[in-house]
């Protein structure tokens, strides 16, 4: 297969596409972290009291922990003084009141992104709120949410608009103190989305947020909040970019899920943060605590990712399955390349009776990459009749790369199932060659062959952002094996 | 830490009791003994902050501060002759150690081909010091964890067993251990060492009277090239002790090791089966716990595929009744130029009361791409369609819950080929078994 081995590495050596540097003016705190900058951070959002002493509680907290290291991971140590923990395009006035005055070459950005900020009539569906930096640029579909009584903008405005709902579910799900990321974020978070989706209402659109980090020696700090209340349905998206720097970056974000009786939410992200180059250099350090609380009876809450991007993934998207009849899902894949590491999984904790969860990960794993699934299935004593279902399948592309799988199962509960499988190989050269004789070329039969591999989860992701997905898989994958 | 003050303790008396140690008078071992030492003073004893000590809290080993059991000035019993009759099996050769000593009037060896040497590990250090040194430390490191270290460190006795390039033993070797020493901490280390093509099956018993007590076993299992080892652990203590048995084996190319574990007794009992693959070779490992009252139970195997072409299967089941705990942690390591591995591990547990607690951990580790590895994992209850059809069958629903039950038991019980073996694993199963109305007659 010598002829195949150098598209292959052509394929494997593809650029990153979304590496390209904005030029904007943007105003940036300097680098580094103490109280000042809390205090400084919180009078610039305009922030009401609770909101600087909730984050000054979890700075302080963050301050006596350490930097967890149990991951399978190699991560060189981080300066969180070399960081700035604040940047946003600079506002003329008093920022863009409609689309027409947001500035031309932000939404230039987001066109090569392919992003529809601006063709909101032709994509009708998507209400995209996008997160450039620290701070949210703009929200469209404002209007139509408005109507069905949804909520859906930045969480600084949130802030602004609904303080009490925020202050009740603010670090509710996460608290300050959950861990260490969790923890900094909770201290030096600048914005993120808020959702609110009131009782009975089933969201008229998908929910999309864009997150990009642009500027040099900034990490992101963001926060979403999704809150269904009762009855309610909400599908959400999440994507991710960022340019091409040497140095690595630190993305460190924080989901908080709340669903009550009887709602759903579905959240989907696909996440393709700068990887670094081929030699490991560079890269963004995306260190995501992600959890949703189905507090309600017969709620459910479903997570799904793509996970392409970043130097080092760490992120657990996990549900806390309270209420009676809950339900929790996860679908990911995590393809990693070169020398990304990614550490991922879920957790799902059974704690309300009849409750049940299904996991399905699909790790794929080239070049010097090391990708690991670490998951927890626990079962408490309260939580009879649980049942869960895991698949872990591992795909190995390449003799230098490593897949690990880390599952943890502990039950209390005599009448739970709980079942775990995992598989790992590599692609079979007898179906590689099945779809060569039947006139595929080496690199469509691997295309063809690895996204059969992640067809479960595929089929789960809402439709635009499936063939992003696929698009994304084939960049990186596609007849990367010989 | 919370457990300095015990490993403060045991490193002052050391000095003390560390002259009835066998092996004094050489310096290879004073030095071995001196770096576990330094090892134990660093680790201490293992902690549930580690990541292989999560499930299993050995505090209450700390607090009860057993004592080592340093010299045979120190009360050794004569074993009642009926105790042993229910332990021995007839059809092999026999060794009988109480509380860790060598009895020399119960043991039979007639027979032993020439060559292979079956002896204490204080004989071994006076006869063939150079031998035992090769292989000491050879298949485990005191880094591991602080038991090893203690272990090789206190380490009063143990079983040497050499079988020489080319011999096959033609029946199967029992060690019976007995431990009736009250608060007594045992600390024994066995090195089995298998030459070329050389095979050997071993069957290690434990039991002990209704006391608490510690044992701590290291044994180190060493497979030359095409070597054949098969290793039984009958592990029928009772249920005031504590048990540590860790077997730690070392295979090179083509050898075949063979581990059979059987955890039914001990209050709190942990088993550790470690094994190295070099090209080509292959373990199997079969695990079945039962857990009652208030036994913990803790499995914890890791597999470590260093080169090509080795293949690897494991199969452990647990039943757990009343407020028993049963932890399974199997490891699988797959490294980078051990290309075409072949590997599947399982654990299926069964959880009969609302108090019983199951905690799983399968892993797998892989840095090669040309491997075929697999592992599952079950917790749950029997097949309600299965009590259905027995019930179908005018059975009331106890007995079918019972029959099933052991019959998912039995299928490891099964596994062992030698029929005096066979029924004697059935026997204590059948004894020890959680539920009443189990009957050998279903068989």
């Amino acid at each position: 297969m010598s002829s195949s081995t150098q598209e292959i590495e052509q394929l494997i050596g593809q650029e990153y596409k979304q590496g390209f540097v904005t030029d904007l003016e943007v105003d940036t705190f300097p680098p580094g972290l103490d109280e000042d900058v809390i205090r400084r951070l919180s009078k610039v959002k305009n922030e009401p009291e609770f909101m600087l002493e909730y984050r000054l509680q979890a700075f302080r907290h963050w301050q006596e922990m350490d930097s967890p290291d149990w991951a399978q991971l190699n991560i060189d140590p981080i300066d969180y003084q070399a960081i700035s923990y604040y940047s946003a395009p600079k506002k003329k006035e008093d920022g863009p009141k409609s689309l027409d005055e947001v500035d031309p070459e932000l939404l230039e950005t987001y066109k090569k992104l392919g992003i529809p900020l601006d063709e909101q009539e032709r994509l009708a569906g998507v209400a995209v709120d996008a997160v450039f930096d620290s701070v949210s640029v703009a929200t469209t579909f404002k209007g139509k949410l408005k109507d069905a009584g949804v909520i859906f903008c930045p969480i600084s405005e949130a802030l602004q608009d609904h303080p009490d709902l925020v202050k009740q579910y603010l670090g509710s799900v996460v608290p300050t103190g959950d861990n260490f990321f969790a923890a900094l974020n909770a201290a030096v978070f600048t914005d993120g989305s808020f959702v609110y989706i009131p009782k009975g209402v089933r969201c008229p659109m998908e929910l999309s947020t864009y997150f990009r980090i642009n500027a040099a020696n900034t990490g992101q700090f963001e926060r979403t909040l999704i809150i269904a209340d009762e009855d309610s349905h909400v599908s959400y998206l999440e994507g991710c970019t960022a340019p091409m720097r040497d140095e690595n970056q630190l993305h460190a974000a924080v989901v908080e899920l709340v669903a009550l009786d009887n709602a759903e939410i579905k959240y989907s992200t696909v996440q393709n943060w700068y990887p670094g180059d081929k030699d490991g250099k560079g890269g963004i350090y995306n260190f995501v605590t992600k959890r949703a609380e189905c507090r309600g009876a017969n709620s459910k809450v479903s997570w799904t990712q793509v996970e392409t991007g970043s130097a080092i993934t760490w992120k657990y998207p996990s549900c806390v399955l309270l209420g009676d009849n809950s339900v929790g899902e996860f679908y990911s894949v995590a393809l990693t390349n070169n020398y990304q590491q990614a550490d991922t999984g879920t957790k799902m904790i059974h704690v309300g009776k009849n409750t049940s969860s299904t996991i399905i990960s699909k790790g794929i794993s080239a070049g010097k990459a090391q990708n690991t699934y670490r998951g927890l299935v626990k079962v408490a004593k309260s939580a009879a009749q649980a049942r869960n279902y895991t698949q872990c399948d591992s795909l190995l592309v390449g003799d230098r790369c490593g897949a690990h799988t880390f599952p943890y199962v502990e039950v209390k509960q005599p009448s739970a199932q709980v079942e775990h499988e995992a598989t790992t190989s590599k692609i079979s050269e007898d179906q590689l060659f099945f779809c060569q004789q039947r006139g595929l070329s080496a690199e469509d039969a691997v295309s063809m062959i690895v996204n059969g591999f992640c067809k479960e989860v595929f089929k789960e992701l809402p439709m635009e952002f499936a063939v992003e997905a696929q698009a994304l898989l084939g960049i990186s994958l596609e007849g990367s094996v010989g | 830490m919370s457990n300095d003050q015990a490993v403060s303790q045991y490193l002052a008396e050391y000095p003390a009791s560390s002259a009835s140690l066998p092996g004094q008078t050489l310096p290879w071992l004073q030095q071995f003994r001196k770096q576990a030492l330094a090892c134990f003073s660093t680790h201490g004893f293992p902690d549930i902050r580690q990541e292989e000590w999560r499930y299993t809290n050995v505090s209450a080993i700390e607090k009860k501060r057993f004592k080592p059991f340093t010299s045979t000035a120190q009360g050794l019993t004569n074993i009642d002759s009926h105790v042993l009759d229910e332990l021995v099996l007839q059809d092999m050769w026999t060794v009988v150690l109480v509380n860790g000593q060598f009895v020399a009037e119960h043991s039979r060896l007639e027979g032993v081909p020439p060559g292979v040497i079956i002896c204490s590990m204080s004989q071994a250090l006076e006869d063939n010091p150079e031998q035992v040194q090769a292989q000491l430390g050879q298949a485990v490191s005191d880094d591991e964890h602080g038991f090893i270290a203690f272990n090789s460190a206190w380490f009063s006795e143990g079983l040497y067993v050499h079988v020489p390039a080319n011999t096959v033993l033609e029946k199967p070797l029992q060690v019976v251990h007995y431990f009736d020493d009250a608060d007594a901490l045992l600390a024994l280390r066995n090195v089995y060492h298998v030459d070329e093509s050389a095979e050997a099956s071993i069957v290690e018993t434990f039991a002990g009277a209704a006391q608490a007590y510690f044992s701590v076993n290291v044994t180190e299992a060493v497979l030359a090239e095409n070597a054949s080892l098969s290793v039984t652990q009958i592990q029928t203590a009772s249920d005031k002790a504590y048990h540590f048995a860790g077997c730690y084996a070392k295979q090179a190319a083509n050898s075949r090791f063979r581990h059979d574990n059987f955890a039914f007794g001990g209050l709190l009992a942990r088993n550790e089966i470690h094994t190295q693959l070099f090209k080509a070779a292959e373990c199997e490992l079969n695990g079945l716990y039962l857990g009652n009252k208030r036994q913990h139970i803790d499995n914890h195997t890791r597999i470590n595929h260093l080169e090509a072409h080795a293949i690897s299967r494991e199969l452990y089941k647990g039943v757990l009744a009343q407020r028993a705990r049963g932890v399974f942690q199997g490891r699988v390591i797959v490294a980078e130029d051990a290309q075409k591995t072949d590997s599947e591990m399982n654990n299926r547990n069964l959880l009969l009361s609302e108090d019983a607690e199951a905690d799983t951990k399968p892993q797998l580790e892989i840095y090669a791409d040309d491997v075929k590895c697999a592992h599952g994992v079950t917790v749950g209850q029997l097949d309600e369609k299965s009590v259905f059809y027995l019930q179908s069958r005018c059975m009331s629903e106890e007995q079918a819950r019972n029959m099933l039950t052991f019959a998912f038991a039995n299928e490891m019980v099964n596994k062992i080929k030698h029929k005096s073996l066979h029924d004697f694993v059935l026997k204590q199963l059948l004894q020890r078994f959680p539920q009443q109305g189990v009957e050998a007659a279903w068989l």
